[in-house]
């Protein structure tokens, strides 16, 4: 609340308080600044998101199948989720680095590419050098409510769909994908709207650059508020995410309402 | 499907399991690598597995040559406090929306849930300007105000479950022996809910110790770090030390491994219970 009575002044929050209505969210429109950096999170939060489904959903699968070892394998998949993302930002840092780093050196080893790629300062490359970083924090998560949610598949679906002599690929699609609907919908929207106000990981390995190609919409906002000490701009700023966030959350709910009757 | 088709997708499964868990191990093994490297050896350009000469200098010199000692106080201060009053009042918020009817019971439960949705980064400039009028700017009570305040809805969420779970006939039985709500409370069914009392404390804990963006905002001077700002400004750093920031990281894994190891099943019902129901 005191953040949207905020996003109407023009104050630095000590002694200078004009009330100025619309005119942050006016210039706001306006500053192509921050209209990229939504726009640069929606296609990092959907990279993101994508890749944790992906990546989530299909180890679940391979766990679920009850293969032997299927323990030792769910302990080492869970750890990144363990992991402060302060720290995946700094393994991913000294990985990415482009003349001591591991990725150069394991690349070039296998012959894919010639000479070292600066990942992180080649603005084509940066924004989804760090969403790999992110999908390799945020791809546990994903995994363990997926698994969570396959143990609620009735087996005897399964039973009958062999007698139906359905394949493989023909199970997952009639029994599997139906089944774990909700959980999978209840991910997508949580994960999206995590991730749309990510900050840590990107923060650390680019600090938003480089030319501003990872200038997520929290880095932004970080940086009008304690970097500017715009603060009006920096709250009206956040508001645009919360809304962004709560629709959102409006179509998670109204998807979820459909799902139950 | 023939016995031999089963076999050759097991094949394929293990295959991908393995090749998927070396993903997660490879950077870890590289983070102990680097950690047991020297300075020199860290900038050659050849890239060894094996530390030529491993040593543990880098262990030693978190705490000698950097205040990761004070940092690490810090976090252990903060969070702890934060997460036994997070769940102190988890637990009793989580019993009383289990067990009575009350107006606005279910928006409760849509409004924690809602708060998931809001974007720290947009409650941190209220709670900035908030502690800066309480004068309570870089201390580490508004660390721990401020993590109680993000950690609360989700441990309510988790500990409605669990008390869900205990059937409200103990409650009358209770009733008709005469033991009035505060003592069935503790001695009755609080009991009966501590396997999940301990998984929402461990994953309230987790998240309050790998906490950054509150912590980097709300604290400035270097006795009220906490280990991942202390870890992040180095991070940023013109000439990175990396032997020595990975032996910090390293030692920051250290009570999330060790709670990990010893109660990974807690944890993951704890973590799924909430969400599929």
């Amino acid at each position: 609340m005191y953040g949207i009575g905020l996003s109407l002044f023009d104050t630095n929050l000590v002694n200078r308080w004009d009330f100025v209505g619309l005119d942050n969210y006016g210039r706001l429109a306006r500053d192509s600044g921050f209209l990229d950096s939504i726009v640069i999170t929606f296609a990092f939060a959907f990279m993101v998101v994508a890749g944790n489904l992906v990546v989530g959903t299909g180890l679940a699968l391979l766990l679920n199948r009850g293969l032997r070892f299927t323990t030792f394998f769910r302990a080492v998949l869970i750890l990144p989720w363990l992991f402060p993302e302060v720290v995946v930002a700094l393994i991913w840092k000294w990985m990415y680095n482009p003349v001591y780093g591991l990725f150069n050196h394991d690349l070039q080893a296998m012959g894919v590419i010639d000479e070292p790629v600066a990942w992180l300062d080649d603005p084509n490359l940066a924004l989804v050098a760090v969403a790999l970083a992110a999908i390799w924090k945020g791809y546990p998560l994903v995994m363990v409510l997926v698994l969570a949610g396959l143990q609620t598949v009735p087996k005897e679906l399964y039973e009958a769909a062999s007698l139906d002599r359905a394949g493989g690929f023909g199970k997952f699609r009639h029994v599997t994908l139906p089944g774990i609907r909700p959980v999978l919908l209840a991910v997508i929207v949580l994960e999206t709207a995590w991730w749309f106000k990510h900050f840590t990981i990107v923060w650390l390995l680019t600090n938003g650059g480089p030319a501003g190609a990872t200038n997520v919409v929290s880095i932004d906002i970080y940086e009008r508020a304690f970097k500017n000490f715009q603060w009006g701009d920096a709250a009206a700023s956040a508001v645009v995410v919360l809304i962004i966030c709560l629709a959102l959350s409006a179509i998670y709910q109204k998807v979820l309402h459909r799902d139950d009757s | 499907m023939t016995r031999n088709a089963t076999r050759s997708g097991s094949g394929v499964a293990y295959g991908l399991l393995v090749l998927s868990s070396l993903v997660v191990l490879v950077p870890v093994a590289w983070m102990l690598s680097t950690a047991l490297k020297s300075s020199d050896e860290l900038f050659s350009q050849t890239v060894r597995w094996l530390p030529l000469n491993p040593s543990l200098d880098a262990f030693a010199r978190v705490f000698t040559d950097y205040p990761f000692a004070t940092y690490f106080m810090n976090s252990i201060v903060v969070v702890t406090a934060s997460t036994v009053i997070a769940i102190a009042f988890a637990t009793f918020a989580g019993y009383g929306v289990s067990r009575f009817e009350f107006r606005g019971r279910g928006s409760l439960m849509t409004f924690l849930l809602l708060t998931q949705m809001f974007p720290s980064i947009m409650l941190l400039i209220p709670y900035f300007k908030l502690f800066q009028t309480l004068g309570l700017i870089d201390t580490r009570t508004a660390l721990v105000i401020a993590y109680v305040s993000f950690q609360l809805p989700l441990c309510t969420w988790m500990m409605v479950g669990y008390f869900r779970s205990v059937p409200t006939e103990l409650d009358d039985a209770a009733a008709v022996d005469g033991s009035g709500r505060i003592r069935t409370f503790f001695q009755i069914i609080l009991p009966l809910t501590m396997p999940g009392v301990a998984a929402t404390a461990i994953y309230a804990f987790i998240s309050g110790w790998n906490e950054y963006l509150f912590a980097l905002v709300l604290t400035s001077s270097e006795d009220k770090k906490t280990v991942p700002v202390g870890i992040g400004q180095l991070i940023g750093q013109y000439r990175i030390e990396w032997n020595d920031l990975m032996a910090a990281s390293l030692y920051a894994l250290v009570p999330l491994t060790l709670i990990f190891i010893f109660l990974q099943k807690r944890i993951i019902s704890g973590m799924t219970a909430g969400a599929v129901k």
